[in-house]
């Protein structure tokens, strides 16, 4: 299988503070990626410096065979991008950001497609910030789509959407997927991850912990789901008991 | 280019949305416009002077708009963008979040020529306020004036680490010199000590530039304002070059 993503020793610090240690693993097309931690563990960070937002302290790293800060413009063509919090303009509407968003690209997905997908019909005219939470974090997935990407980072991606929104929008992802879409997510949702991912990695405070799939991922911690497997792996219990 | 015109109208909207700059920009100076040629009517500037009152003060209300988008639209808009990490979003897509400060600046640029249209039209349709023979010049003076103030406006948006900060110096910036620079109160009825206090701010001097064009003064009165102008845009830019942050 072909590579789409590869981090190698992937390491970045605020002054005293490692916020990412050391960060390896590889995504092959077609992939669903999952990386897992608590907050503050590194996953936004280590998107970011993937993505050439921040400059990673060390490490290589290739998207589609692309480097994110020499290539930018070539390589965003073929990458969308959720970020965690996204912003807009404050009195920017739906139909202008999916207009202006998809005029940096050459070959974008037609938005009003994607408005129909996303639950988002009869939404057009209002402004961003009248939308629901749910549906602007919809809108904000949708956006990443737009460029038609190859590979899409998707940072929380259903955080604030009802259990309906979700497993519409899993659905939807599967359905890209299908279609040879590669996804890097994060998520606090182990049934999502469960539900979604091929394959996952579990950061703690910027170090690796566990990877594999999500099976892998269970057997090794001996546990009999993925939530109870990500507590041990990440959680603060078991690190007093071996005290 | 695509990206550049659909950015472009999408910003221009949001301006327009806004309000803020059109109210401050072109609505208060076409209104004082019309309040100053109302008071003034047609008494000359100074006994015996070839030109009025309220052709002297044509060049300062056109410098309002300048004031109102380079002193506070460009700035907060930037710091806005900045602050709430919509430049960010610009570093993931093809487009450098560089074309955002340009569409900004041009956006900027629109609504300062069209307050001056504004002001020209209700000077010249109420008053029959003319520019003279110099209407290149007087649009060239304002050109120096419009970059220089814009570059006043990409320093404070360069240095400011937040929104507060940008707000705060917009503040300090911009009514000072909308009150004391002459825009709003003619500069010849201030008293000496406040004409002395009102001449180091920048737009003081831009001010006696458009009023020496507009008014076809000789050259060498608008020699020493010239070359301010020129100096705060190489000055200010330079440091915002160097300051400026994405993020």
């Amino acid at each position: 299988m072909e590579s789409i993503l590869t981090v190698n020793g992937l390491r970045k610090s605020y002054g005293n503070f490692t916020a990412v240690d050391n960060l390896s693993f590889e995504v092959k097309k077609g992939e669903i990626f999952g990386l897992l931690g608590h907050n503050g563990a590194g996953k936004s960070t280590s998107i970011e410096c993937i993505l050439g937002v921040k400059v990673p302290d060390g490490g290589d790293i290739k998207i589609l065979g692309m480097n994110s800060v020499k290539d930018r413009k070539k390589l965003f063509e073929k990458v969308g991008v959720q970020f965690q919090e996204s912003n807009y303009q404050t009195k920017i509407k739906v139909d202008e950001i999916c207009k202006v968003t998809s005029s940096f690209y050459k070959n974008p997905v037609d938005w009003r497609k994607l408005i129909v997908t996303f639950g988002l019909s009869g939404k057009e005219k209002s402004l961003v910030y009248d939308l629901s939470g749910g549906e602007r974090q919809r809108l904000s997935v949708l956006l990443a789509l737009i460029p038609k990407p190859e590979l899409v980072f998707l940072d929380e991606l259903t955080t604030g959407l009802d259990a309906k929104a979700r497993r519409d929008i899993w659905k939807y992802l599967k359905m890209l997927k299908d279609n040879g879409l590669t996804i890097v997510l994060t998520s606090h949702y182990m049934d999502e991850v469960e539900a979604l991912c091929d394959r996952i990695h579990i950061l703690k405070k910027g170090k690796t912990v566990a990877e594999g799939s999500v099976s892998d991922v269970i057997s090794g911690a001996s546990c009999n789901n993925l939530e109870d497997a990500y507590l041990y792996y990440s959680g603060e219990e078991i690190e007093n008991e071996s005290i | 280019m695509k990206a550049f015109k659909t950015l472009f109208v999408s910003e221009l909207k949001l301006i327009i949305r806004d309000c803020n700059t059109i109210f401050f920009g072109v609505g208060f100076s076409a209104v004082l416009a019309v309040i100053l040629g109302l008071v003034m009517g047609d008494k000359p500037a100074f006994e015996g002077a070839s030109y009025t009152m309220f052709e002297q003060s044509f060049g300062a209300v056109a410098s309002i708009g300048i004031a109102a988008t380079g002193l506070m639209g460009v700035p907060l808009a930037l710091s806005d963008y900045r602050h709430r990490k919509i430049l960010r979003r610009f570093k993931v897509t093809p487009v450098s979040p560089a074309i955002l400060l340009m569409v900004q600046l041009a956006v900027n640029f629109i609504i300062s020529i069209i307050s001056l249209i504004g002001v020209y039209g209700v000077s010249a349709l109420f008053f029959g306020f003319r520019l003279g023979e110099n209407v290149g010049g007087f649009l060239l003076a304002y050109l120096i004036v419009l970059l220089s103030v814009f570059s006043i406006g990409m320093l404070v948006a360069s240095v400011s680490p937040n929104m507060k900060a940008a707000e705060l110096l917009c503040s300090i910036l911009y009514f000072p010199m909308l009150l004391l620079s002459g825009a709003t109160l003619p500069y010849e009825i201030m008293p000496k000590v406040l004409q002395k206090a009102s001449d180091i701010l920048p737009l003081t001097q831009g001010i006696k530039l458009l009023k020496g064009a507009a008014l076809g003064l000789p050259a060498e009165n608008v020699l020493a304002p010239i070359i301010i102008m020129l100096a705060f845009i190489v000055i200010c830019a330079a440091i915002s070059v160097r300051f400026f942050r994405w993020e």
